[in-house]
């Protein structure tokens, strides 16, 4: 296995286990890996748009795409964990992952009615609510974040 | 991407226009984009794959195209 997959994986299995998404350090110490090597990962993974690297700091992820690594408004229940997506989709992406079992909590942007969509057994609970996209999927990347 | 209540919540809140869709295709396109992330073998879509992910859930048009 290379070692962008195992830094991917490792990612991945951290943040479901613990709910937070993991610096460099944390996974060089897991892989038993040199934090250079694992912060050139990250940039690889995020010039790849695999995951998106904080903007400040090479040793922390800002996305590990679907989980946030800060608090979004997009709240994320599932196997006894939560976690916040970067935004709906990614959201109900972290119940996919989890295995298609979770509740996504949010709320309208307009009245600030608490939303929550539902999943159970791999489908979704009826809802009246809408899914909004503002940016073209040729421009998603243009600016990630605000995607 | 966000959630609205409704159709009418989402115009009056002046979002600038862009598309829609239902939870429903919000969650077939999840569950498709997501739901082997953490497999070794995952590898990100090509525009063309990614394409055919968004019209197989009903999402053609231009805001859709990634080509």
């Amino acid at each position: 296995m290379n070692i962008l997959v195992r830094v991917r994986l490792a990612v991945l299995e951290r943040t479901i286990a613990s709910g937070q998404v993991p610096t460099a350090g944390e996974i060089a110490a897991e892989l038993d890996m040199p934090i250079a090597m694992v912060q050139e990962a990250f940039a690889k993974l995020g010039e790849a748009h695999v995951f998106v690297c904080d903007r400040d700091d090479p040793s922390r992820l800002r996305m590990a795409s679907p989980f946030s690594s800060v608090a979004t408004a997009f709240k994320v229940s599932a196997r006894g964990g939560s976690y916040y997506g970067n935004c709906v989709w990614d959201a109900l992406g972290i119940v996919s992952l989890l295995g298609g079992e979770g509740l996504v909590d949010t709320s309208c942007p307009d009245c600030s009615e608490p939303l929550r969509l539902r999943v159970k057994g791999g489908e979704l609970a009826e809802s009246d609510s809408v899914v909004h996209f503002s940016v073209p999927a040729r421009s998603w990347w243009d600016d990630i974040v605000f995607t | 991407m966000l959630l609205f209540r409704s159709e009418e919540h989402l115009e009056r809140s002046g979002k600038p226009k862009g598309a829609f869709m239902t939870p429903e295709q919000m969650w077939r396109l999840a569950d498709t984009w997501y739901h082997d992330r953490d497999d070794p073998a995952w590898r990100r879509r090509s525009p063309d794959e990614a394409e055919e992910v968004f019209a197989e859930i009903g999402l053609n048009g231009d805001f859709w195209r990634l080509t």
